[in-house]
């Protein structure tokens, strides 16, 4: 096994290596940074040409990116615009861990970004923990009790947020919950912010904001885990193992929880260790909705202003994201089946 | 936007899908939420204390700050903040006329401030200038922001017009003396002041940092500027939250009334809105004008503040790249006088603004006898008639030598400017004229010559926007010869590719009057030049627009300097 995990981690440096070379190519083309620099104004022509030298933006592309992965300490750059290279570089590079400085607040990327980061997670965890305690629960009701009443309606409300768009959901909780809520004079949720700045930062305050992001994060993701559920555990119910294990007396909760399900969870795993990054992009949608100060509106807000260090971080770790979430989703096979056995 | 959004997309999903190594789903990222509506997106906390021992005022931000550094920053959403937080040698008020603010007195040649040669300015400043930790403001600090914005290891938003001084001295504390290589018209609007100056920075903070990095490009004090001068100070900044200034009880010009300055970053106009409407927020800015009727209904007060801006076409006359029929004056005036642009500002921007004449309305460099082309498509009609062009093959659209004459509209994707080429191309049909309309997201529109941007490579025949360089000042690069963007000169501005030399030696002769009347009589020609040449063509003038609850008090707004009367700001309950 572990030197199945070396050999993965190996393949994945080259994979990396790709994505960030293909990435950059294609951010240059997201617009100039320093067309108006965020502002209304057109950047002086002087002005441009200056910050273009003094950023590196006047360099090839191939340049560019080699700076970025592996910095400029070993050079020297123009920075006075005498056409001689006098300034020995400062930047290390992403290979030695300088992710770089924003073009657009000169912090460095890590900073920025892990500023965000914690409220991200703290979304995306609480969401994903929700999805999985919830899919788990009416999955496993619907395939225990299949075509009963209660069975039917939870396939057809699960048919209908499967399908429905996040945006949708969210702009619709939100004028439920909070909207009308405060119409009608019940307690109503908060709709933008991730806490009331008067009060403070308490973990109440924030649980409070969490509902409705949290709660539009995961109502699809529900519907479509339990559907997988409800089918592998029918489909597990029915084998031979689960009819001995029956015919030996197991207790029920016994052959479910413990035969039925580690059985019924081999697909489960694959699906959410493939949807954990793509949470994080539908975050981006939520975010921007909710007001929730995250990656998702750091993403926007850079590519906007064609921030290309920031972004690069982002994307560099939603694609390190996805790596390790497979290969986590590898490892947790061989635990779940004993069958598996990896070289 | 579809570009934008395209590339978004694939950036996303390439990063998704190539680290998914090709197993499993392909991860299609949602795009961007539309805007919430406005009746469902109202932030429904309760305003930050609003009790009677503190008096706060929250302001709804639509765009977070990127830096609170003067010399960093080119945001309107933070130089619009220089009177809040920061100083400079003065502002301007509601009439865009200098207040002293750092200086005893605006400098002029009466006074000796400005020298007969019109190259030195001296700025003599007060004696009770002080930062918020005490420390006194002196001439060090005008040094020490000078010599930061010229240091080759800052990245500084611009050096302008630091760039122009031949030297800087500060022969005592109080004093400061910048002489320029020539004589330099624009100083009062750029010189540590204005919109388009910056403000001074505190040396005894950021010296130390200088001199321990070699650059104050990543100083703490940027994204925390603790240490300010203006009435109110930063406090706090929640990055995607919220920014907090309270008054500062050292500002040398009393201590504002209100207690604190609260900013909430929204995600969005409607967010903003919504906001206002629900009385959660005190301050909005930058409203469509389709939104004015549902904020006045809610109590808001709408002032509009016109800091220069002018929306119009900038005609492309590139000698090669250049539409060749938009070379002849005529069928340019054909273009104004077809285009209904009373009924344009009267119907999307709800009569709260006229159309333009020139691109400098709303200042006093215009020629005053100048009135915009009137609508009278049979003019236009008979003007391209003139010029050569009629519908030869009836096909609606005029042709000449086998041409037909259909235009390239290209503009960025703010909504009133996509409508407004909507209204273009029916009312341009109507004489004949054929537009393909184009828009793109802003940074792609003003990339540069070298960044293959649309609105500096000539691939636009009209090119929509409208800028304000150096407001209350009317210099402008945009018309210059030698900003005519090209291989050799990738940044230029020039987005026109214009190069009249009666128009350069005008523009080249009002740089050097520091004499305010005979520069304003140097506007006259120019503003009338270019109005009868049709080399732009105005369509509104575009003021920005500010609300303000109806409990708010004292408020007057600058055009160069918005919130120049922040210490005076009160409310009511």
């Amino acid at each position: 096994m572990t030197r199945y995990i070396i050999r993965r981690l190996l393949q994945a440096i080259p994979l990396l290596f790709l994505i960030s070379l293909v990435l950059f190519i294609l951010m240059q083309n997201m617009g100039d940074p320093l067309a108006t620099m965020g502002g209304r104004k057109v950047t002086r022509s002087e002005d441009r040409l200056r910050l273009a030298r003094q950023l590196g933006l006047d360099k090839p592309i191939y340049v560019q990116y080699l700076y970025w992965l592996v910095g400029n300490d070993w050079t020297k750059s123009d920075m006075d615009g005498d056409g001689v290279a006098e300034t020995p570089g400062v930047r290390k590079g992403v290979l030695r861990g300088d992710w770089g400085i924003s073009l657009v607040n000169r912090q460095p990327v890590t900073k920025v970004i892990g500023e965000r980061l914690s409220n991200t997670l703290l979304l995306m965890l609480t969401a994903e923990i929700l999805i999985i305690v919830f899919a788990l629960i009416i999955g496993i009701y619907s395939a225990l009790n299949q075509y009963s009443t209660l069975d039917n309606t939870i396939t057809a409300a699960t048919f209908v947020f499967y399908s429905m768009p996040v945006f949708f959901f969210a702009l619709g909780a939100m004028y439920i919950f909070s909207v009308n809520f405060k119409k009608w004079g019940l307690p109503y949720l908060p709709t933008v912010g991730m806490f009331e700045p008067s009060v403070g930062q308490t973990p109440a305050q924030v649980l409070w904001h969490m509902i409705l992001p949290v709660s539009t994060l995961s109502f699809g993701f529900i519907a479509g885990y339990s559907r997988y559920i409800r089918s592998t555990m029918l489909e597990a119910m029915g084998q031979d193992f689960v009819r001995t294990a029956k015919a030996k007396g197991l207790p029920r909760p016994e052959i479910i929880y413990i035969h039925a399900l580690k059985n019924a969870a081999l697909p489960i795993v694959t699906v959410v260790a493939l949807d954990l990054p793509f949470l994080l992009g539908g975050a981006i949608v939520t975010e921007r909705i909710f007001g929730w100060p995250g990656m998702g509106r750091l993403f926007l807000d850079h590519v906007s202003r064609s921030d290309t260090p920031v972004v690069m971080g982002i994307l560099m770790m939603i694609a390190i994201a996805v790596i390790a979430f497979q290969l986590i989703a590898d490892i947790t096979y061989a635990w779940l089946d004993p069958r598996i056995r990896y070289k | 936007m579809k570009v934008r959004n395209t590339l978004m997309f694939v950036l996303v999903s390439f990063t998704l899908i190539l680290s998914a190594c090709g197993g499993g789903q392909a991860a299609t990222e949602a795009p961007a939420a539309p805007a919430a509506p406005q009746d469902t997106a109202a932030p429904t906390e309760p305003a930050p204390e609003t009790s009677a021992e503190r008096k706060v005022v929250t302001l709804i931000w639509t765009q977070e700050f990127d830096t609170l550094n003067p010399l960093y920053t080119n945001m309107w959403f933070v130089s619009v903040l220089y009177p809040v937080y920061m100083c400079q040698a003065w502002w301007y008020d509601e009439n865009n006329d200098p207040l002293p603010n750092l200086v005893t007195e605006i400098p002029s040649t009466e006074n000796g401030d400005i020298s007969e040669d019109g190259r030195t300015i001296t700025l003599k400043l007060r004696d009770d200038i002080v930062w918020s930790d005490g420390t006194p403001i002196t001439s060090a600090d005008f040094k020490f922001t000078y010599d930061m914005i010229l240091a080759d290891s800052n990245a500084v938003s611009s050096r302008s017009p630091y760039d122009l001084i031949e030297s800087l001295e500060t022969p005592d504390e109080r004093t400061v003396v910048a002489t320029f290589s020539k004589p330099y018209a624009p100083w009062l609007s750029s010189l540590f002041a204005g919109s388009a100056g910056i403000s001074i920075i505190p040396a005894h903070v950021l010296q130390p940092v200088f001199e321990a990095e070699g650059t104050i490009d990543t100083a703490e004090w940027n994204k925390a500027p603790t240490v300010g001068c203006g009435p109110f100070v930063f406090e706090e900044w929640q990055s995607g939250s919220f920014a907090r200034f309270v008054a500062n009880d050292n500002f040398w010009l009393g201590r504002p009334k209100l207690d604190e300055l609260f900013f909430r970053f929204v995600p969005d106009d409607a967010s903003m809105i919504a906001a206002l409407v629900a009385g959660d927020g005190d301050v909005g800015t930058f409203f469509a004008y389709s939104d004015l009727p549902q904020l006045e209904e809610a109590g808001i007060t709408i002032m509009n503040s016109f800091s220069g801006f002018n929306e119009g076409w900038y005609i492309n006359m590139h000698p090669e790249k250049g539409n060749p029929a938009l070379k002849d004056v005529k069928v340019r005036q054909a273009l104004a006088y077809a285009f209904n642009r009373e009924k344009l500002v009267q119907d999307l921007l709800l009569g709260r603004t006229d159309v333009a004449a020139t691109d400098y309305d709303r200042s006093p460099w215009v020629d005053p006898t100048i009135t915009p082309y009137p609508y009278d498509p049979e003019k236009a009609k008979a003007l391209l008639a003139e010029a050569g062009w009629a519908d030869t093959n009836g096909d609606g659209t005029v042709d000449k030598d086998g041409v037909e004459l259909v235009l390239k509209y290209g503009t960025t994707t703010r909504e009133v400017r996509q409508d407004t080429q909507a209204v273009a191309q029916q009312d341009l049909a109507a004489v004949g004229i054929g537009v393909d309309l184009q828009s793109f997201d802003s940074d792609i529109f003003f990339s540069s010559y070298a960044e293959d941007g649309p609105s500096a490579n000539f691939s636009l025949d009209i090119i929509e926007y409208s800028d304000s360089p150096q407001f209350p000042d009317p210099d402008a690069s945009v018309w210059r010869c030698a900003e005519i963007p090209s291989d050799e000169n990738p940044a230029g501005v020039n987005t026109t590719g214009l190069c009249d030399q009666t128009l350069e030696d005008m523009f080249v002769k009002q740089e050097t009057q520091v004499d305010f009347a005979a520069r304003q009589q140097t506007f006259y020609e120019i503003t009338r030049y270019i109005f009868d040449n049709a080399y732009w063509i105005g369509l509104w003038q575009d003021p920005d627009l500010f609300g303000f609850s109806d409990r708010m008090t004292n408020v007057k707004l600058s055009g160069a300097t918005a919130f120049f009367n922040v210490a005076e700001w009160d409310v009511t309950k």
